[in-house]
């Protein structure tokens, strides 16, 4: 528990102390994603150019291809797509924004930490944007932490990929799991629990996703695809298509709207009880 | 105001109204699982320390909680400082110090860290300011919160609540699960701080504490404010368990005579006595004795109020 040699953290608001809060958490993260990586990076010599891959996954129904966002799996992009962008590394990325956004404001409450917070002279919708812009930049760090790995690590193995393909995937990544974050972090702010943010984030991310993806191969789904954060931010094809504005700017509305909603319902709260 | 400003006990009558630190005006909040307070009025002056006592559950922590803006009001209107709670929120609370009853703290923080995060968020009393409370109570500041014990941890939220010396002290039964040695600290803290003129709203469930510091005490149950009154009228009033033991004693019943004394009770070799006001009386009567054993309780809050209400006096 002593710990005398630690240096005393300096926390000088709330967005520094929600940030020192969730350190080691987020290096565990971004860590977990630089290790995804490398290991899709370690395999990829042994399947580059590799003929029976792509005979194996082009003998596959073309629905379950496109559900799993298999297409040219032997290319760099295709690989990156199939195995890091399609799904793995931005639900991993939710999972984590989901977790910490659930816990951000509804933690307080739940710990009672709230009463002697709000007894400092700082306005509810300030300790809300606060903890907002530390999920915001926390998330890209992580999401930041997979851009670069990928981006030495496809070097090292010869992974032939566009610079700005691949930060379009990574950026897009960011922002959709910055989307189901502040959801999350929205329903904690809004309700002071921190089971129920995490319930609710993780069905909007799922149900999401299960639309985004079926709309692939149900026809009739296909016209519900922009209601979908995914659709906007992988469904889209940014290996292939790059930073594409007008998705991503989707995907910043969603945030903007649903932080203004947290920072609306909690000013308007009983808080901690 | 329902209540009016009344001085402070043994000091000389506020002649202007140099208005009032805390004001509830028919303040209203009810929790749909029950509990809360009712049609609650009270007025503490600047400089003031006033004791709020009542039974667990009888809606202190919800006024106070009500005060900082933690919980709004279903009716009625509170201000602070002549401002109101909820419009001027931030101004309120730079010239606020608040101790939660259920204090809860950042607990992987050392107290070093959170006190100094606590400067910031204030906009910065000087650490040397802290400093003195942290060595008056003696706080070891580099150990996460986590491994202090109860008391520490209080202490820790005494220090935060007093740092940057607010105008108003926002105490929530402060002295709970304190040794008596930190809670006669936390008493003189308390003084002091009248002593500079900041004015004290402080919660107890224990009457002998309230009446040690406050002026004036305001007794809540059942979520009403039913009785406001000085200390000095309360103490008057208040009653006192005693159990003697006589070596050579008079009859039970001689005892019965003398004033302040209700019930007299013989239990075994010892006699029993309840009495209202002052000891003296009985004190005086008693050393004309040899006594085995003397030991005076103080009833707890409940058998105060019953007294009260039972010796027929007209509450508020």
């Amino acid at each position: 528990m002593r710990s005398p040699d630690r240096r005393p953290a300096e926390l000088h608001s709330v967005f520094e102390r929600s940030f020192h809060e969730e350190r080691r958490a987020l290096l565990g993260w971004a860590a977990g994603l630089v290790a995804l990586a490398v290991t899709m990076l370690a395999m990829y010599p042994t399947i580059r150019g590799n003929q029976q891959f792509s005979q194996l996954f082009e003998s596959y129904p073309k629905a379950f291809r496109s559900m799993f966002g298999i297409s040219d799996y032997t290319s760099g992009p295709g690989y990156l797509r199939a195995e890091v962008f399609s799904l793995t590394a931005p639900l991993l990325l939710s999972i984590f924004a989901i977790l910490w956004g659930s816990d951000l404001v509804a933690g307080e409450e739940q710990r009672m930490t709230i009463d002697v917070l709000m007894a400092n002279p700082i306005s509810r919708s300030r300790v809300v944007l606060e903890k907002c812009a530390a999920l915001v930049i926390g998330t890209a760090i992580a999401a930041g932490s997979l851009w670069l790995a990928l981006l030495v690590g496809a070097r090292a193995v010869h992974l032939d990929v566009g610079v700005a393909e691949l930060s379009a995937a990574a950026f897009a990544s960011w922002l959709v799991a910055t989307v189901f974050g502040t959801i999350a972090m929205a329903i904690g702010a809004a309700t002071g629990r921190r089971g129920v943010a995490r319930g609710i984030g993780a069905l909007v991310a799922v149900t999401a996703y299960l639309l985004s993806s079926l709309a692939e191969i149900v026809r009739w789904l296909q016209h519900l695809r922009p209601i979908s954060p995914w659709y906007h931010a992988i469904g889209v094809d940014p290996l292939a298509n790059g930073f594409q504005p007008v998705h991503l700017l989707v995907l910043g509305g969603i945030v903007i709207v649903t932080v203004l909603l947290a920072v609306v319902s909690f000013d308007r709260r009983d808080l901690g009880t | 105001m329902v209540l009016g400003v009344t001085s402070p006990a043994g000091t000389k009558p506020l002649t202007a109204r140099p208005g009032s630190a805390v004001a509830l005006d028919r303040v209203t909040k009810q929790y749909r699982g029950g509990g809360g307070i009712e049609e609650v009025s009270l007025e503490v002056a600047a400089g003031e320390v006033f004791g709020f006592l009542g039974p667990n559950g009888a809606g202190k922590t919800t006024t106070i909680r009500l005060l900082l803006d933690l919980i709004r009001p279903d009716t009625g209107h509170i201000s602070l400082f002549g401002l109101d709670v909820r419009r001027d929120s931030v101004a309120i609370r730079r010239r606020v110090g608040y101790l939660p009853g259920d204090l809860a703290l950042y607990d992987h923080l050392t107290a070093r860290e959170l006190l100094t995060h606590f400067c910031h968020l204030r906009g910065g009393p000087p650490w040397e300011s802290v400093q003195v409370l942290v060595d008056r109570f003696d706080l070891d500041l580099d150990r996460p919160i986590r491994a202090l014990s109860k008391g520490n941890r209080q202490k820790v939220g005494l220090v935060q609540a007093l740092m940057g010396q607010p105008e108003l002290l926002i105490l929530d039964e402060p002295t709970s699960g304190l040794d008596p040695l930190v809670q006669q600290q936390v008493h003189a803290a308390i003084t002091e701080a009248a002593e500079e003129g900041r004015t004290v709203f402080l919660s107890s469930h224990v009457l002998s504490e309230v009446g040690r510091v406050a002026h004036r005490v305001g007794l809540i149950r059942q979520g009403r404010v039913i009785a406001v009154k000085r200390v000095d009228e309360l103490r008057d009033r208040s009653l006192h368990l005693v159990d003697v033991q006589f070596v050579d004693g008079p009859e039970p019943a001689a005892l019965a005579t003398i004033p302040g004394v209700g019930t007299v009770q013989q239990r075994g070799d010892a006699v029993h006595l309840e009495v209202t006001g002052s000891l003296d009386p009985l004190v005086r009567q008693l050393s004309r004795y040899r006594l085995r054993d003397l030991s005076v309780r103080e009833p707890d809050l409940e058998e105060s109020f019953l007294n009260l209400y039972e010796a027929g006096h007209a509450l508020t």
